[in-house]
């Protein structure tokens, strides 16, 4: 199954990749960055969705596995969020001269790498296990309030950001369609990957402990 | 209805007392939220900036720094002689003990405000004319926002024994989105920005202070119920 | 220390626990206890380090949830009803849970209005003067001492009138007299029918005011005896020598 997911994904990136470097290129070269942009952003996105359901189960049902995706999906996240971030510093240098300033979406990407990082370090500081599951959990669904709430709010302030993209060409579209599929494969195999790792490192102590 | 009042005034009585008997907390908040806008005000000459549009930064600034004081002291009250066991032995239900926390440190920071408002109106020279009533609607959202979070994080810091530090951290990443329209709002109070202005450009909301009042009652609204319905989960095991 | 509220547990065991068990992970801390404790007894818990005595003594409390199992205080789940066990139910431990900045009246007359105590005026005058704290109530909680700190603990613990006390580790850091008035106390509480259940490691003391002990090893009961039938001497002694050995 995890197999077939791996190939999948990266016969789905290889070929995205291939079509928006051949035949997809957005007219001013330095553009094609929307191709990692716009998927991370997606990707990040769909992280906080699963940090939610994570946290959620985690309390109604006390069950470790929960936490362990919560954990993972956060981790993820945090790489989605930094590539997003990183990719539109870049772009925006590009467009209109300038590494960053408060825009709504700027703004918003910002927050959901803050969120990562601060989750993160919340777990990290906290020592007992059951403790920081609990904890983590409930920090989690706060943090994942915050995403819709920091995107309304961030609207009070002008906006520089571009609207919507108009396509050249029709391989430009399929392309960013398959690169949001390929990413959203891989953070689903990233954060299956980072579940199995917390958890054998957990049954691994476990022994070691007790 | 009525163990739910008794209780909640119990609890919060007691905290009030503790708190305005200890007199550790409040005299620190004011001598905080002054020597931030002291600072700021000198800062802001230096850099020649108008004092009525730093003046709303300023005073959210003060109010959230010296909030954090006032949470972080609220369950270090209950964590000294495992006091919080003791309130959750009786049969009291775990959400009325964060609504009465969350009312103390409301009432706290009203308190501090009383004070820490009129220097920062007098240094700045700021002046809101006939919209009192206004101003103080933007203050007291302003604090619901800042208690609802961070009474909840500084039960998550103190029982939990992470290190103290963490609280502010956890609570300004949180309440970041209010700052926004909060400070928006005070911006049009002082005058300091016309009416109807803010947003352009495509996502850009209409900016008026309605709005801005509004995200913030729903901002309120969502983490109150938000944080009172996960605080059992924080404080019992 | 009279009228009880104990009309539930007339029929059935004060406590009743059923195969619990509790597990942290996959470490198995409590393993299928069951204990039964009838109206007015007095069991002592003992067993060294890490045995799990707390660990029980926070289920019984519902403080924490066992892994499976059942626990019933006067015929009431801990878990399922827990607002009306709990009003079964007083608790110290060697933390005072009592607010240094509050004076000691207003300290009890908090905790009785927690657990709606409906006389609490009165209920607290009654306490300061059973445990002879009444020329103290008008003082802070912090300037008392030690000794008189456990006494306030047991007042505040017993303002609800309770079936059941629990007592974790009540003799840390008392001195002889204090531990003393302490015993007394629990024997006045068992005379009004109250029923008491503790943890310690010091059985000297334990076996003055209770009139069971049993002993928890690695996570069961190893040892179940009604002191009358036992020679408690030389039990303090075997179980010191046990617990060396066991450390």
């Amino acid at each position: 199954m995890r197999r077939i997911l791996i190939l999948l994904t990266l016969v789905l990136l290889l070929l995205a990749m291939w079509i928006a470097l051949t035949a997809g290129q957005v007219a001013p070269i330095k553009r094609n960055i929307i191709y990692a942009h716009i998927p991370s952003a997606i990707c990040a996105l769909l992280c906080f969705v699963v940090l939610f359901v994570a946290g959620f189960g985690y309390l109604r049902t006390g069950k470790p596995g929960w936490d362990y995706v919560a954990a993972a999906s956060a981790e993820v996240g945090l790489v989605f969020a930094t590539v997003l971030n990183a990719t539109g510093s870049i772009f925006s240098r590009a467009e209109w001269n300038i590494w960053w300033t408060p825009s709504p979406r700027l703004i918003s990407s910002a927050v959901l790498w803050f969120l990562c990082v601060v989750y993160l370090i919340l777990r990290a500081s906290i020592q007992s296990y059951h403790r920081r599951a609990r904890i983590c959990a409930v920090f989690g669904i706060i943090a994942v309030i915050d995403v819709p709430l920091v995107i309304i709010s961030a609207r009070f302030i002008p906006d520089i950001h571009r609207a919507n993209f108009s396509f050249d060409s029709v391989w430009q579209g399929t392309s960013l369609g398959l690169l949001v599929l390929a990413n959203f494969f891989l953070a689903a195999l990233l954060i299956w990957l980072k579940t199995d790792i917390l958890q054998s490192k957990a049954l691994l102590e476990n022994e070691l402990n007790y | 209805m009525n163990y739910f009042c008794k209780s909640l005034w119990a609890i919060f009585a007691k905290d009030i007392v503790t708190e305005f008997r200890s007199k550790q907390v409040l005299p620190t908040m004011i001598v905080l939220g002054m020597l931030i806008a002291w600072v700021l005000r000198i800062v802001s000459e230096a850099a020649s900036l108008s004092t009525t549009v730093i003046g709303p930064a300023v005073l959210w600034i003060a109010f959230l720094f010296s909030g954090l004081l006032a949470q972080e002291r609220s369950f270090a009250v209950e964590e000294q002689e495992d006091c919080i066991a003791g309130l959750l032995l009786a049969p009291v239900d775990p959400g009325t003990i964060y609504i009465a926390k969350l009312f103390t440190n409301i009432i706290m920071l009203c308190v501090f405000e009383l004070v820490v408002v009129p220097v920062i109106f007098l240094t700045f020279q700021l002046s809101v004319a006939d919209k009192w009533f206004e101003f103080i609607t933007v203050l007291l959202l302003g604090n619901i926002g800042i208690s609802c979070v961070g009474t909840l994080f500084s039960a998550m810091v103190q029982l939990s024994r992470i290190r103290g530090s963490l609280l502010s951290v956890l609570v300004l990443v949180i309440l970041m989105p209010m700052m926004i329209p909060a400070t928006f709002a005070l911006l049009l109070l002082f005058g300091a920005i016309p009416g109807e202005l803010a947003g352009s450009g495509t996502l850009a909301l209409v900016g008026n202070f309605k709005t801005a009042i509004g995200y913030m009652v729903a901002f309120d609204a969502v983490y109150t119920v938000t944080c009172w319905l996960l605080f059992g989960f924080v404080v019992q095991e | 220390m009279s009228k009880r509220a104990q009309s539930n547990c007339k029929d059935e065991p004060v406590i009743a626990i059923t195969s619990v068990n509790k597990a942290f992970g996959s470490r198995l801390v409590l393993k299928n206890i069951d204990l039964h404790v009838d109206r007015a007894q007095g069991v002592c818990i003992c067993g060294v380090n890490g045995a799990g005595k707390s660990t029980l003594l926070r289920i019984i409390a519902g403080l924490l949830r066992p892994s499976q199992g059942t626990v019933r205080l006067c015929g009431l789940d801990v878990n399922s009803e827990p607002e009306k066990a709990k009003a079964q139910l007083g608790v110290i431990s060697h933390k005072s849970m009592l607010y240094p900045a509050l004076r000691i009246f207003e300290n009890l007359l908090f905790f009785a209005k927690l657990y709606d105590v409906k006389d609490s005026h009165d209920r607290v005058r009654e306490l300061l003067e059973d445990l002879g704290l009444s020329s103290y109530r008008y003082d802070r909680t912090d300037v008392l001492s030690r000794g008189m700190l456990q006494r306030l603990a047991i007042a505040r613990a017993i303002v609800h009138r309770p079936a059941v006390l629990l007592a974790d580790e009540p003799f840390t850091g008392l001195d002889r007299e204090a531990s003393r008035h302490l015993i007394s106390n629990f024997d006045k509480f068992r005379a009004g029918g109250g029923t008491l259940l503790m943890t310690t490691h010091d059985t000297r003391l334990a076996l003055q005011c209770c009139n069971r002990v049993v002993v928890l090893d690695k996570n069961r009961f190893i040892f179940d005896a009604e002191t009358s039938q036992i020679d408690t001497g030389r039990f303090a002694e075997d179980y010191l020598s046990y617990a060396r050995g066991r450390n």
